[in-house]
């Protein structure tokens, strides 16, 4: 699973498979926005919205690990925070914080687990409480879910990427730090819930109008926000700074020499890939209605390299499809018990076989199947084969 | 101001072992200098020390003036030195054009290239770059899949478009066929004048095609230095050159 696994990559062209991506993007967003008109089930439409929150974690994936050549096992450090931000402020905003005989807002479990006496207020009720303050206001803990998740990226990237650390020791280093802020987290029990996670959630409220996570309009605020994120994640890539991340990925050496300071993009991308997966934390919650420091195991971090690998890592769009394609199939999949364990199997089989034989995954087959198309078309010969575009 | 590169008294210590070795020299603007000497004379790690791969122990480098001694690469090819490297350097899953247009862009920051376009003046140097160095049937072919000789070119051509000042090119013929070479020279020539030029190379039918001044090294220090015909007979060059069987 290194960063290093060859590839041709995509680098632009033709005319046809330019006009074939934004078909490709246009169809995606307008199934992903059309979707509550076919499914009436508000119970899969909840399901889907979580799914299309995965497909942000595989844009974020994308834009780390195919397009800085930054492999990321920790990324679900950032979803996590991110989650668990807004779920503060959500958890503030439930009835059961404000039903324990305090006028104030008081998370439950701070009150089961108080010393006798103690002040029932944020302000003391233990060490730690006076952290939830501020996250009476909604607005403030979904800022922090963007917020945090960029400030705790950008320091560790910058140790990371000024020391020239890079390939599998970056991978490891996530890793490493995922699995340290998951202990802390289920250790700082009385600020956290610790292992629980915060569950128990009010809902988003935006202008007095409740978001319940099974009503279409839940449902809307994921799929647009994931239109916006696919669409900016586009923008960025295809503006010089993305070119020369590109660039920076294939030879950091001679980016150098052309006079760019590589950390520097190194450091832009993977912060903005963790704000995405922040985004991401906080749609879930307002979806699932918990946060849970198994967001932060390191299976689901790599769940989440895989679903880009399948899908295609040097590819937005086709690492989101990838994400939402699988999880889709899972749920459907483990609705039987046999099924269920098998599925490990056969997911683990398909991304060994992707890393090995398809190192641009499904958005890969898509462009090698266009391309092949267009050289018929024209009936030029094969050499000069244009790889696809993005 | 007409030194464009001045070193002097650079050194390398690895250990003990000094690869360049109190070197000096100065290179006018527009001049086109030639590197010669033996394996393991210190040339590539010399022009490392310019560029700022590797961090001299002692001497200094200037450009144009400036101290450019042991700053980070980037800011070194800021400053305007450019390189090319003995093995073919380019971004190999970018494509031709791609290549030249990250190599044009003016400005280094990443917020300053937030933007689809590339400036009129970037684009106008691409497209000489392009006809200068016969790239147009390629433009669409990923860097990874040229030929050895098109990849030293689309290398040549990022530098030109880069704008650099000085350019070093460390053997820039290696491993390329009899019309390849003869391209590059002709590139090369084309260069003269308006870019100053550092070259490190064995080919000696090669070097006569392009030379100007010569500066012959050896066990990391300046043997000689001066015109073809001077360097060609110097006892002290032959006898550096016995043990690798000459000037050939
Ligand atoms: N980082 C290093 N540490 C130790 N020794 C080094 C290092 N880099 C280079 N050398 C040594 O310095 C000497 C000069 O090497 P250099 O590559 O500069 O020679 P060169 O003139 O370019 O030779 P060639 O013609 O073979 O390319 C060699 O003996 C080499 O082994
Ligand atoms: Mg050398």
């Amino acid at each position: 699973m290194s960063s290093e696994t060859s590839s041709t990559l995509p680098s632009s062209t033709s005319r046809l498979q330019r006009h074939a991506d934004w078909a490709v993007y246009a169809l995606f967003i307008v199934m992903v926005l059309g979707a509550p008109l076919v499914i009436d089930d508000v119970f899969w439409l909840n399901r889907i919205a979580k799914y299309l929150v995965f497909g942000m974690l595989g844009i974020a994936i994308a834009l780390s690990w195919g397009y800085a050549g930054i492999l990321n096992l920790g990324q679900g450090l950032f979803f996590g925070l991110g989650a668990y931000m807004t779920a503060m402020s959500l958890k503030l905003m439930s009835a059961t914080s404000l039903q324990q005989g305090s006028d104030k807002p008081v998370p439950d479990f701070m009150l089961w687990n108080a010393e006798p006496g103690a002040v029932t207020d944020l302000c003391c009720i233990n060490k730690g409480s006076f952290l939830w303050i501020p996250f009476q206001s909604q607005w403030f803990g979904m800022a922090m879910s963007i917020v945090i998740p960029l400030i705790v990226a950008f320091v560790l990237s910058s140790s990371i990427f000024r020391l020239r650390v890079s390939g599998v020791y970056v991978a490891i280093i996530t890793l490493a730090l995922v699995l340290l802020v998951r202990l802390l987290l289920i250790d700082a029990q009385p600020i956290t819930n610790g292992f629980n996670g915060l569950t128990d959630l009010g809902w988003l409220t935006i202008g007095g109008f409740e978001f319940d996570p099974y009503m279409v309009e839940t449902y809307y605020v994921v799929a647009v926000s994931l239109t916006v994120v696919l669409l900016l994640g586009r923008w960025l890539v295809s503006t010089r700074a993305g070119l020369i991340l590109q660039s920076t990925r294939d030879d950091p050496t001679r980016a150098r020499y052309l006079g760019y300071d590589v950390a520097a993009y190194q450091i832009f991308f993977f912060t903005i890939s963790a704000g995405i997966a922040g985004f991401a934390g906080l749609l879930y919650v307002v979806a699932a209605e918990f946060a849970s420091p198994s967001f932060m195991d390191i299976g689901f971090s790599i769940s989440m390299v895989v679903w880009a690998a399948v899908g295609g890592r040097n590819s937005l769009l086709g690492a989101c499809i990838g994400a939402i394609l699988i999880n889709t199939v899972e749920a459907t999949v483990s609705e039987t018990e046999i099924f269920k364990e098998a599925w490990k199997l056969i997911i683990g089989g398909i991304f060994v076989l992707v890393v090995l034989y398809l190192p641009n995954g499904l958005a890969g087959i898509a462009r090698d199947l266009l391309g092949r198309f267009e050289r018929r078309r024209k009936g030029t010969p094969a050499e000069t084969a244009p790889k696809a575009a993005e | 101001m007409n030194e464009a590169l001045t070193i002097d008294g650079l050194t390398v210590d690895f250990g003990g072992f000094k690869a360049v070795d109190g070197f000096t020299t100065v290179v006018q603007k527009g001049e086109l200098r030639v590197i010669l000497g033996p394996n393991g004379a210190g040339k590539t790690t010399l022009m490392d020390l310019v560029s700022g791969k590797t961090a001299s122990t002692q001497g200094s480098v200037h450009l144009f003036g400036e101290n450019i001694t042991n700053r980070p690469e980037h800011i070194i090819a800021r400053h305007g030195i450019g390189r090319k490297f003995q093995i073919p350097s380019v971004f190999r899953d970018l494509t031709v054009r791609q290549n030249l247009e990250v190599a044009a862009s003016g400005e280094p920051g990443v917020f300053r290239n937030l933007r689809l376009h590339m400036v009129a003046e970037d684009r106008a140097r691409v497209e000489d770059v392009i006809a200068m160095t016969r790239l147009e049937p390629v433009l669409d072919t990923v860097a990874g899949e040229l030929s050895h000789g098109q990849m030293q070119w689309l290398e040549l051509g990022m530098l030109i478009t880069q704008q650099a000042k000085v350019i070093l090119l460390d053997e820039p013929t290696a491993g390329m066929t009899h019309a390849e070479t003869f391209r590059t020279a002709e590139i090369i020539n084309e260069m003269k004048g308006s870019h100053t030029i550092l070259v490190v190379e064995h080919d000696m039918a090669f070097v006569r095609k392009i030379a100007e001044r010569i500066t012959v090294m050896h066990m990391g220090k300046l043997l000689a230095e001066g015109p073809m015909e001077k360097i060609e007979t110097d006892p002290k060059v032959r006898e550096a050159y016995l043990g690798s069987g000459g000037i050939h």
